[in-house]
């Protein structure tokens, strides 16, 4: 290695070197020549003498350079000349190559990244393998999920001897921040006040939550994201300490947490401490995510076989929860890894989408050494010439192994952008869909990976054509060196590498076919609601004196709403706390509810949401029973309309008009409400989870004259979307205008048409369609030209024999069939393998695929039908071309 | 003729060896070498004037000696070579190894028939 590094130094230096030796040479000569002169020779003898026991300059010279090892870089730099010559002089087979190459590459690369950043990267934490997430299953309890509720948290966090530590968390969407006069949303976690610890997370200023640290206390402290300092605070070094209004209450930040730190949830902005203790000892209330730190030689089973022993003991310490609920519930703990946690709704997804780019790779690769083996072909006279006149084996391998790597270079200057722009795009997915996605940029270190991946499979194909010229005898090289022809064994290789091409070109359009249907089902699914022609916006009213109650914020939004009505062109007019489809991010806040009169009726945690009385009919949501709202609903048992899930959950019926309800608040108490009419189900965040249970609760003008403090209704109006229908959409301007007229410190935010809901719900499976629609379509021309090349090939090769055929009276025809059964049989295996491929890669696609089996027989028959009718295209023409053949041509070149 | 038949062909391994021994004498540029070898073996080793050069190459590239510039009495830049450390080293092995052979080759030819 040493002596290399020298040789290299040296290899660097070399004219400084060759000066040297110079000076060296003609010292050497002056002291001979001294020497010979006091021998007493003349000066001209003497000058002579010397140069004549020196020997030749030159050789001297050369012995020298080839000692120091230059004869080896002298070579590398005359075959790189020499290949870029050649690679010049074909500039179709180059470009191609280079082409192919670059796409495979830089596809594969940019998508690898991904793929490996989100699936394979540990978590940014300290210590990651020995975070875990903790959840709890009661499949006897209907409407629950794998939350924890307080006491069940609080039981393990206090018993439990697996863990360092246990931490629980939950997320709340609409906090209101106001900062002078502007008021916006925020995303806040609540998290116990170890976490941070826990994480080994340290906020880039100030400090994590001391362990005694709550929100339920006037100014108590909250974190903030680097994001949120910087964008509305201008990084306030002096940051700690000061107050921020959220909400009613005034908050004390007391540190920055830097702008990587996505938990809970990614786009988190405050986090308030949360302290769990065992008050509200039930078993439904559930609503606390739970991770933890295992102590260092605890597996995650022997962590859940300890937190599932503990079980028992739910009932035995609590009153509240009774043997016999504990017996309905059938609890289960489950431990997992946290980073297999983040990653379970992405994986499926992701690993397709690394297969699919495998796959395409794989199949540009193929194509490379396929034009490398033709190549070959073409230049196997000049290869024979040069092998009998005694080039090695290993110069013919360095002349293509250079060339190939010449290629692979050049292909990098299409591989390398197309990567970066991938990642740099991240597919256009957002870290609201694929976690850990903004933990992911283009380093270096990915750059030079890339760089030695093309110099690699660059060399891999050069050499693969090695096999074409193969080990040949004497005699062999003079029959090749006059006259072509090709051995059997390449050609069963080419012909095993186009059915590779067409068998990854099945698997691509089948799938590509499966996600096609299953786009277009989601397109076509029941929405609930009518989305042309509608626009939305929001806004979020800032705390403080003039919007202290509902009726004071209903007023606002009463008098926007009787304004967008009078603009031309609007027909309608709704109001809303979420609209379908347009979530924020981060799970709802979910209201308790429980059916009165009915017998063993069970509490459901559901969504809840404001609705005025023009809603349902400006969205488009069917009222299936009963009525909307209207003025005096407030008064006695308000009134509520449930959607069609909700009615069925609570009720088991959706003849629910009359029924009445409890809504359970924080405190315990409940309240009356009664069901004046059930709307039809809209989905939340995604089409693909179906109907969404809801209950509306009424917003009706100036609160229907109630006083402030009586108000029933348990969701607020500060944060409410607008949904407009219109002929002609409001501009932004117009509807800006409206909003500061009623308010000048409200912005409207937002702004955009409900149909972009819809594409934006579904975009997830139009762009992986996309893609999936590109590469099948890369992988089936390059198929094409794969099955192409090799019939008309073997065609060409067979021209003699054609020839004689046909001077034999064989008809046309039955050439042209010699011709096209090549390419069937080669197609045959390539659509046999394919079918395997796709059939496997199927069952990766499921948690992709809407209302479609991935075993679909007609997407199968489909691509199937595709791939062997192109195929055939394919190889028809060097078929006619062969039935064609001019016999007399053909023998008179023999 | 008075003196003895110089012998031209070194062989390359000797060549090495001759360098290595000379130089652990002293430092010395490629000229005095040349002479020096001649010197001390009264002219029966005559060392190809060109064929020192790519010798002391090889023996720097295996680390036995080292490069240094340095001016001549006569007040000339001339090239120095000097033992290294692992020179000095491999120039035992070498001289213990020649000893082996030459011993070998001794005993063949003193065979007695």
């Amino acid at each position: 290695m040493f002596a290399f590094l020298r040789r290299t130094r040296e290899q660097l230096t070399r004219s400084r070197v060759a000066a040297d030796q110079d000076i060296e040479f003609r010292f050497h000569l002056e002291m001979e020549t001294e020497k010979n002169l006091r021998l007493g020779m003349s000066p001209d003898e003497a000058t002579r003498a010397a140069v004549l026991a020196f020997g030749s300059k030159e050789r001297f010279r050369d012995e020298t350079h080839d000692a120091r090892g230059f004869a080896f870089f002298d070579n590398l730099i005359r075959d790189t000349r020499h290949a870029a010559r050649r690679l010049r002089r074909s500039p179709g087979f180059s470009l191609g190559a280079i082409i192919t190459l670059g796409i495979g590459l830089g596809a594969s690369a940019g998508i690898g990244a991904i793929v490996y950043g989100v699936l394979v990267r540990d978590l940014p934490y300290q210590d990651p393998d020995r975070l875990v997430r903790v959840t709890l299953h009661t499949p006897g309890l209907p409407g629950t999920s794998d939350l924890h509720s307080d006491v069940t948290y609080a039981h393990f966090a206090t018993g439990t001897r697996s863990f360092v530590g246990l931490s629980a968390y939950w997320t709340l969407d609409a906090m209101t921040l106001t900062i002078g006069d502007a008021a916006e949303r925020v995303s806040t976690g609540f998290v116990t006040p170890g976490t941070f610890a826990l994480l080994g997370v340290l906020p880039i200023v100030g400090h994590r939550f001391a362990p005694g640290d709550t929100a339920w206390v006037e100014s108590s402290p909250v974190l903030i994201s680097e994001g949120l300092w910087e964008r509305r605070l201008s990084r306030d070094p002096n940051i700690v300490g000061k107050t921020l209004q959220l909400n009613r209450g005034a908050r004390k930040i007391v540190g920055v947490l830097p702008r990587s730190f996505d938990f809970p949830a990614p786009g988190i902005q405050v986090w308030y401490p949360t302290r769990i203790g065992f008050e509200r000892p039930s078993l439904a209330e559930r609503y606390l995510g739970v991770i933890g730190r295992l102590r260092p030689g605890v597996t995650t089973a022997d962590a859940q076989l300890e937190l599932n022993t503990l079980l028992p003991g739910l009932s035995t310490q609590y009153p509240n929860i009774s043997a016999d609920v504990m017996r309905r519930a059938a609890p289960r703990v489950s431990v997992q890894s946290l980073k297999a946690a983040v990653i379970a709704p992405v994986r499926a997804q992701l690993m397709l989408l690394g297969g699919m780019v495998l796959v395409v790779l794989v199949v540009a690769t193929c194509n490379v050494v396929n034009l490398f083996l033709l190549r070959a072909e073409r230049a196997s006279k000049e290869v024979a010439i040069a092998t009998s006149l005694g080039a090695t084996r290993f110069a013919i391998a360095q002349r293509f192994g250079v060339e190939g790597v010449l290629l692979g270079l050049a292909s990098l200057l299409i591989a390398a952008p197309l990567a970066a722009l991938l990642l740099l795009t991240k597919l256009g997915f957002s870290v609201r869909e694929i976690p850990r996605l903004h933990e992911l940029a283009f380093s270096w270190e990915m750059a030079a990976m890339i760089a030695a991946a093309a110099v690699v499979i660059g060399a891999g194909v050069g050499l693969t054509a090695l096999v074409r010229t193969g080990d040949y005898s004497r005699e062999q090289l003079v029959r090749i060196a006059s006259r072509a022809t090709s051995s059997p064994g390449w050609r069963r290789a080419q012909q095993a590498l186009v059915a590779t091409q067409v068998a990854m070109a099945l698997a691509l359009v089948i799938t590509a076919g499966l996600l096609g249907r299953s786009f277009s089902n989601l397109r076509k699914a029941e929405l609930g609601f009518a989305p042309q022609g509608l626009t939305m916006f929001e806004v979020a009213l800032p705390f403080g004196r003039r919007y202290g109650g509902y009726a004071d914020m209903v007023a606002f939004h009463t008098q926007v709403i009787d304004a967008l009505r009078a603009q031309p062109g609007v027909t309608g007019v709704g109001a809303v706390t979420r609209v379908p489809l347009a979530a924020v991010g981060g799970p709802d806040l979910r209201y308790k509810l429980q059916a009165v009169d009915l017998p063993g009726a069970v509490t459901v945690f559901e969504r809840a949401s404001l609705a005025t009385s023009e809603y349902f009919d400006v969205m488009g949501i069917p009222i299936t029973r009963g009525r909307s709202f209207a003025s005096g609903d407030m008064r006695g048992s308000p009134g509520i309309v449930l959607s069609e899930a909700l009615a069925l959950k609570l009720f088991n019926s959706s003849d629910v008009v009359g029924r009445r309800v409890h809504y359970m608040n924080d405190r315990g108490r409940k309240l009356l409400f009664q069901v004046i009419g059930v709307a039809g189900d809209v989905p939340n965040t995604r089409i693909e989870d179906g109907p969404n249970p809801v209950v509306y609760f009424p917003q009706l003008r100036d609160g229907d004259g109630l006083p402030p403090d009586s108000l029933p209704i348990p969701v607020g109006a500060r944060e409410v979307q607008y949904v407009v229908r219109s002929a002609v959409p409001p501009s932004a301007e117009t509807i800006r205008r409206l909003v500061r007229a009623a308010d000048a410190s409200v912005p409207a935010i937002g702004l955009r048409t409900v149909s972009s809901l819809v594409d934006a719900a579904t975009a997830r499976v139009r762009l992986t369609l996309l893609l999936l629609g590109v590469s099948g379509a890369a992988a089936l021309l390059l198929g094409i030209v794969g099955v192409y090349s090799v019939a008309s090939y073997a065609a060409a090769q067979r021209e003699r024999e054609f020839g004689v055929r046909l001077a034999l009276g064989a008809a046309p025809r039955g050439v042209a069939r010699l011709v096209l059964r090549e390419g069937a049989v080669i197609a045959a295996f390539g659509i046999t393998a394919g079918l395997g491929i796709a059939w496997a890669g199927g069952r990766l696609l499921t948690a992709l695929l809407y209302r479609v089996s991935p075993a679909s027989v007609a997407e199968f028959a489909g691509g199937v039908a595709v791939i062997s009718l192109v195929m055939v295209l394919a190889a028809l023409v060097p078929a006619r071309r062969a039935s064609r053949t001019d016999p007399a041509v053909v023998l008179r070149g023999e | 003729m008075a003196k003895a038949q110089p012998n031209e062909q070194v062989l390359q391994g000797t060549l090495d060896l001759l360098i290595l021994k000379t130089l652990s004498l002293a430092p010395m540029h490629g000229w005095g070498l040349t002479q020096r070898i001649e010197q001390l073996s009264k002219d029966a080793l005559q060392v190809g004037q060109g064929s020192i050069y790519p010798a002391l190459v090889r023996l720097e590239h295996k680390g036995w000696i080292d490069v240094e510039w340095r001016t001549t009495e006569n007040n000339r830049q001339a090239k120095y070579y000097s033992l290294t450390t692992a020179g000095r080293r491999a120039l035992g092995q070498e001289v213990a190894s020649w000893n082996r052979f030459v011993g070998a080759v001794t005993l063949v030819l003193s065979a007695e028939a």
